[in-house]
């Protein structure tokens, strides 16, 4: 805080209390998403039957075409809005980097963590999304795509795709659980007093959703696809 | 079984042309209950007399003696060195203005965040001399007495990512201080005129929940609760003011 700075600060207004508003409901429309997404996608585990006939009641219903481009935006609008909280400068990720490296305080290195996987999923979690939203069935003669558990698992198993989701799942799920305590603390859901308890929470489901997310993993890599 | 200590103190003299920040080592034998204030107190006498750092009351109260003790910000008369490793890396807290080594000026800093906030009693009741003290309820003087206990270390604020990284950041300090206010009945401001203050990026939305603050504050001022109430309150008070009759 500059000595000088008599002069108003900031310009009375509302924008940052409804950016944060945003960025808090957008963060939380995700990770309800990505946990129905996991265990969706998971239900491979009992069989292609179970994660096509999952698929297949989503595409018939349209609420796979009508999910898909709804989540994108999310996605690009959550991304927009933290993008503030993001340091781009080398100068405030030195900062930020030799800050956590002094304090050596789990927090800091939880949020540093936050900032790295977040700038990952932006890229491969697009590509991702490209990929399966350009998949669906569109109902157009010829366009017989749609998601199922054959053309995902050979998708698994092609290099550099593999390569995608081993560092996609993990960095995903591990945004998620500090994001999801994250809200918790900023928003005064969890207090002084819960706020062990919570980060075990944080830790535990970190742990249960990487578990499911890699033995759905390796099942595509041994699907048979022909 | 003394311990042999390993102090690596920062030093830099900024009022020193030819000095350069560089670390200085000094060794000393552990006495009982021990605190940095008297380790340094002893190097200064014994080893070098040019040795500057703060100390005022030695008793946690006066918060001058802050400093990042092996990573951490804390109070150098509060620390014992018992509870720390013989190796004991000390410099002085950052984002502060450096006065000279392990010393820094907090009080600049503070006294333009008492303005930013307006750090008083907003009311338009004239002052009666004459007239008996208005009681106040002993639960709400309580909870303004938590919050008034601050002693104004900074340490909060050095261990803030967010103030390190955006200067113009209120900080746990700045942030409670205003909370102070907002539950004292004597403070006439609207719920507005503390969103003007508070309601933006450089106060209470700027704070991204890394609980450094709760985590080094000395005087273990309740910072994680009070964030957590000024953000919903805050972040309420916008939403309701969509509604066109709420203005
Ligand atoms: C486009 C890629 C993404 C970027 C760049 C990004 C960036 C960030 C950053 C920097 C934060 C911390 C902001 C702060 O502390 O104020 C954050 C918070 C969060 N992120 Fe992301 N994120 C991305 C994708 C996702 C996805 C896919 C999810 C969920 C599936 C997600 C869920 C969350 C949640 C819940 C929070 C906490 C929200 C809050 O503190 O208000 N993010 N994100
Ligand atoms: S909780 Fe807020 S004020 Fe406290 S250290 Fe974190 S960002 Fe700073
Ligand atoms: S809130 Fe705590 S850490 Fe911050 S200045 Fe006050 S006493 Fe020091
Ligand atoms: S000397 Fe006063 S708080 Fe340490």
């Amino acid at each position: 805080m500059p000595l000088e700075a008599t002069a108003p600060l900031a310009k009375p207004g509302r924008a940052a209390a409804y950016l944060d508003w945003l960025q808090m409901l957008t963060g939380a429309f995700l990770i309800l998403f990505m946990w129905g997404h996991l265990l969706m996608v998971s239900s491979v585990l009992f069989g292609r039957g179970a994660m096509n006939g999952i698929a297949g009641f989503l595409e018939t219903t349209g609420l796979a075409q009508l999910g898909g481009p709804v989540i994108a935006v999310a996605f690009l609008l959550h991304f927009v809005l933290a993008a503030r909280k993001i340091p781009f400068t080398s100068k405030e990720q030195r900062t930020a980097v030799g800050h956590a490296k002094m304090l050596h305080h789990t927090d800091t290195w939880l949020w540093i963590v936050q900032v790295v996987s977040a700038m990952v999923i932006l890229v491969l979690g697009s590509i991702h999304m490209w990929t399966v939203l350009t998949d669906l069935y569109v109902g157009v003669p010829g366009s017989e795509l749609g998601i199922n558990a054959e053309t995902s698992a050979a998708r698994v198993q092609k290099w550099p795709w593999t390569l995608l989701y081993i560092v996609l799942l993990p960095l995903a799920e591990l945004h998620v659980s500090i994001g999801f305590y994250r809200i918790g603390v900023k928003w005064g859901v969890i207090k002084r007093k819960g706020r062990k308890k919570a980060k075990l929470i944080e830790y535990i489901m970190a742990g249960a959703f990487l578990l499911i997310g890699t033995a759905t993993l390796i099942r595509f890599l041994l699907m048979d696809v022909n | 079984m003394a311990r042999t200590l390993r102090f690596h103190v920062f030093r830099y003299n900024p009022q020193d042309p030819a000095s350069t920040p560089h670390m200085d080592a000094y060794v000393l034998d552990e006495t009982e209950s021990m605190t940095l204030y008297i380790a340094l107190t002893r190097i200064r006498e014994e080893q070098d007399p040019s040795l500057m750092f703060d100390f005022c009351c030695r008793a946690g109260v006066c918060g001058s003696c802050a400093m990042v003790i092996n990573g951490r910000p804390g109070l150098g008369c509060h620390t014992k060195t018992a509870d720390l490793p013989e190796r004991i890396t000390l410099l002085p807290l950052p984002f502060f203005k450096l006065v000279g080594d392990l010393g820094v000026d907090t009080g600049t800093w503070f006294r333009e965040m008492y303005t930013r906030v307006e750090s008083w009693i907003h009311t338009e009741k004239q002052f009666d001399p004459a007239s008996e003290e208005e009681r106040m309820d002993n639960e709400t003087a309580e909870q303004i007495y938590e919050l008034d206990r601050c002693i104004e270390c900074g340490c909060c604020v050095a261990a803030c990512g967010t103030a390190r990284m955006r200067e113009d950041f209120l900080g746990a300090a700045g942030l409670n201080r205003l909370a102070r206010f907002m539950i004292d009945p004597r403070d006439q401001r609207s719920d507005k005129e503390y969103f003007d203050v508070v309601g933006n990026d450089q106060g209470i939305f700027g704070c991204m929940g890394l609980l450094a603050c709760e985590d080094v504050c000395p005087k273990h001022l309740p910072l994680q609760d009070q964030l957590g109430y000024m953000r919903r309150k805050m972040a309420m008070n916008a939403l309701t003011r969509i509604l066109p009759w709420k203005k």
